[in-house]
């Protein structure tokens, strides 16, 4: 089973009007992972699952989920799937149950079989005692619940999750990436986008990390990690302009890349022992103060700044 | 069965919103409630006027003396007075004296004194002589002495008609050498004087003066009330149906915009009956609208909508031409930004066009009923002043398939570009 490919991504195109959003993208995700796609905003994540979600039609290239393509065969798609979009796509004036029972039908469930799922993905989200609260009056931890639950009722083999902790508070966060786990722990396969490095690294059997529509790297953590080789990375902060010293850095021998946003720097360097010091001397030189260092291990933070040249946060 | 899942939650969110339910049955109820009741108390509720009745004191001074061989204008007029058809706004009583009836007027026992003159028989035959009845009034009241004044001035003009008649055949026998009989003006006068008494009266006078058919032929059942509800209601009806039609058909719109419209998109359920549900959704709550506002007008109006086949026809042409004007009107908008100014200027200038507004005042101009038919609202309101009348299904088929037509005409435009949009 894990060995199967649950969703196969070949050379998917789309265009809008003049811009190519998503440009040549390919990738498989084994049955029963957690494969994360990874990138800033506007990296084309979204664009590339809404494809996979029969949402938005291909300019080029093809998928298939669960063995149906999203040519082809996009009803067969639509019903392996289940989609937790980014924003919160229920009815507010409904209850929670009301929301999931409709969802539910939505996929051709009825009566006590319905009904009984219901209960059991409220079990799920943790949302048992609240179900008969119109969704309007639940907290936005809540309603991002209730969205993840909305596309379980069917029990797809596969879903997809769009950045579904974005704006949230740390307790809700925890509670939904727990429950990543625990669908993927009962074999669901699971397509988890995201811009947060650290869910990306806690979740993923796989990532592939993308930047301007191409996907610029996959695989494990790991493998990912080991494309920055044995560079360290450097977090500093300077009090007052960095924009001279940043310069003046980038030129520094050792220095691999830098990226630089509001005073506070990150550096790929070959070995921190001796790029420090010559750091340190130049930031004198410029009568700029540090006011922060940290030497961390590389991680996917370093790799896109060592694939891309900038910060995943830029 | 999922597009009557869809249809299902969408009359469930419609009826658990407070605005929807609001401008469903509230509005419309409400704007013609305040117009009946503005309105009804002037011109009543029934075939009676709610006026209150004068009490009137009348002194018959009249004294026809032998001339008038049994003739007494003064007793005529008391039972003209007296009879029995305007017992509803004066009661006539008779006092012995002008004193007392003035005196009774004064201490506003009695609304109106009217003072009969001695010579009022002669007066009233003779050509050469005239008499005056006093009318003597409480100066507080007004639309009692006004009913009153009217009453006997109708009377004084039956003998001066019959004075003038005297005179003219008396001329006309003189110049052709015919000398006349003194008491022909005399005779004229009672014969006058009897006629107008009977035809004033007399509803079963021989010969109508004025007869009011409805366009059926049949006559205006008698307790419709007088102020012209029912079409108003109509109005009313008509108007809030369209808005609710476009309310409806505004959630496609607002399900883009909150994504679930997306969300359905990425369900096995095809466009067509993702569509087809939220059309379905509509037209069921229009339906409910229609019924209850006819139900609840017909309780609390007493309108009285006409026939059942009839009313059911023109309901249907409406509910079909409002929602699919609806969808139609949606499919156009961008975004729910922009549904508020369109929803409300479109709709109040179709409902102005299609004579919504101005459907309780009668006697309009033809042009202007023939400019309401630009709009689907004013062949629905034509479809309902034909139920109203009592016309029958036959009669309303031409405005219901006009809207049928025109509903559907309508849907093909609205769904053609939402699914263009959607695809």
């Amino acid at each position: 089973m894990q060995d199967q490919a649950a969703i196969q991504v070949h050379e998917l195109r789309k265009k809008f009007g003049e811009v190519e959003a998503v440009r040549g993208v390919s990738f498989e995700v084994q049955s029963g992972r957690i494969f994360s796609l990874l990138g800033p905003n506007g990296a084309g994540k979204s664009t590339t699952i809404s494809m996979l979600a029969c949402l938005l039609q291909p300019s080029q290239g093809d998928a298939c989920v669960e063995g149906h393509s999203i040519r082809n065969d996009p009803q067969g798609v639509k019903a392996a799937l289940g989609v937790v979009p980014q924003d919160i796509a229920l009815y507010p004036d409904l209850s929670a149950r009301e929301n999931l029972e409709f969802w539910g039908k939505m996929y051709g469930l009825r009566g006590a079989a319905l009904r009984q799922r219901v209960d059991e993905v409220l079990e799920i989200i943790g949302l048992t005692e609240r179900q008969k609260g119109k969704l309007g009056t639940l907290s936005g931890g809540m309603k991002r619940r209730v969205n993840i639950g909305a596309a379980l009722v069917h029990r797809p083999r596969v879903i997809i999750m769009d950045e579904p902790t974005v704006g949230i508070d740390p307790q809700s966060r925890r509670h939904i990436l727990d429950n990543v786990k625990q669908l993927n722990e009962q074999g669901m396969t699971v397509l988890y986008t995201t811009h947060y490095m650290e869910e990306a690294q806690e979740l993923s059997d796989q990532i592939a990390i993308m930047d301007q529509g191409k996907v610029i790297a996959c695989g494990t953590n790991a493998e990912l990690v080991k494309i920055v080789g044995e560079m360290d990375r450097v977090d500093l902060s300077l009090a007052g302009e960095s924009v001279p010293v940043a310069d003046c850095w980038r030129e520094t021998p050792g220095v691999h890349s830098l990226s630089a946003q509001d005073g506070h720097l990150t550096l790929l360097v070959e070995d921190s022992n001796l790029v420090l010091p010559r750091l340190f001397e130049s930031a004198a030189r410029a009568q700029t103060r540090i006011t922060s260092v940290a030497i961390q291990e590389p991680n996917l933070e370093a790799v896109f700044l060592h694939l891309t040249g900038k910060a995943l946060r830029d | 069965m999922k597009i009557l899942d869809i249809t299902f939650k969408d009359l469930k969110r419609s009826f658990t919103s407070v605005f929807s339910l609001a401008m469903m049955f509230g509005a419309p109820l409400l704007i013609t409630g305040l117009l009946y009741f503005a309105f009804g108390g002037l011109t009543g509720g029934g075939s009676k006027a709610d006026i209150p009745v004068t009490k009137v004191l009348v002194v018959n001074l009249d004294q026809p003396g032998s001339a008038s061989t049994g003739f007494a204008a003064g007793q005529m007029l008391v039972q003209f007075l007296q009879d029995k058809s305007l017992a509803d706004v004066i009661a006539v009583s008779l006092a012995s004296d002008e004193a007392t009836a003035r005196a009774a007027v004064d201490g506003q026992t009695a609304g109106v004194a009217i003072i009969i003159p001695p010579d009022f028989t002669v007066g009233a035959t003779a050509p050469d002589r005239a008499a005056a009845v006093t009318i003597y009034q409480d100066p507080t009241l007004t639309i009692g002495p006004g009913i009153v004044k009217d009453v006997v001035n109708h009377f004084m003009d039956a003998f001066s008609g019959a004075k003038i008649a005297g005179q003219t055949a008396a001329a006309q026998l003189g110049a052709h050498g015919v000398a006349p009989d003194p008491g022909l003006a005399v005779q004229a006068a009672r014969q006058y004087a009897a006629w107008v008494q009977t035809s004033g009266h007399d509803n079963t006078s021989a010969v109508p003066s004025l007869s009011i058919v409805s366009p059926t032929g049949k006559a205006q059942a008698s307790s419709q009330p007088a102020v012209p509800i029912g079409p108003i209601m109509a109005g009313m009806i008509v108007f809030f149906v369209f808005f609710i039609g476009a309310n409806g058909a505004e959630s496609i719109i607002r399900e883009d915009e909150e994504g679930t419209l997306a969300r359905l998109i990425t369900t096995p359920t095809s466009r067509a009956a993702i569509l087809g549900g939220k059309f379905l959704g509509v037209v069921v709550s229009l339906c409910l609208q229609v019924v209850l506002l006819l139900a609840a007008s017909a309780l609390l109006f007493r309108i009285q909508w006409g026939e059942p086949a009839t009313v059911l026809l023109v309901s249907f042409g409406l509910v079909v031409a409002a929602a699919g004007f609806g969808v139609m009107l949606m499919s156009f908008i961008k975004n729910s930004r922009q549904t508020g100014p369109v929803m409300g200027g479109v709709l109040t200038l179709a409902g102005m066009l299609g004579g919504l507004f101005t459907a309780g005042i009668p006697n309009l101009p033809a042009a202007a009923d023939t400019v309401t038919l630009v709009t689907p609202h004013g062949w629905a309101l034509q479809g309902w002043k034909l139920a109203l009348s009592g016309a029958g299904p036959v009669q309303v088929l031409l405005p219901v398939l006009v809207l049928l037509v025109m509903g559907f005409l309508f849907l093909t435009i609205g769904t053609g570009l939402f699914r263009r949009r959607f695809a």
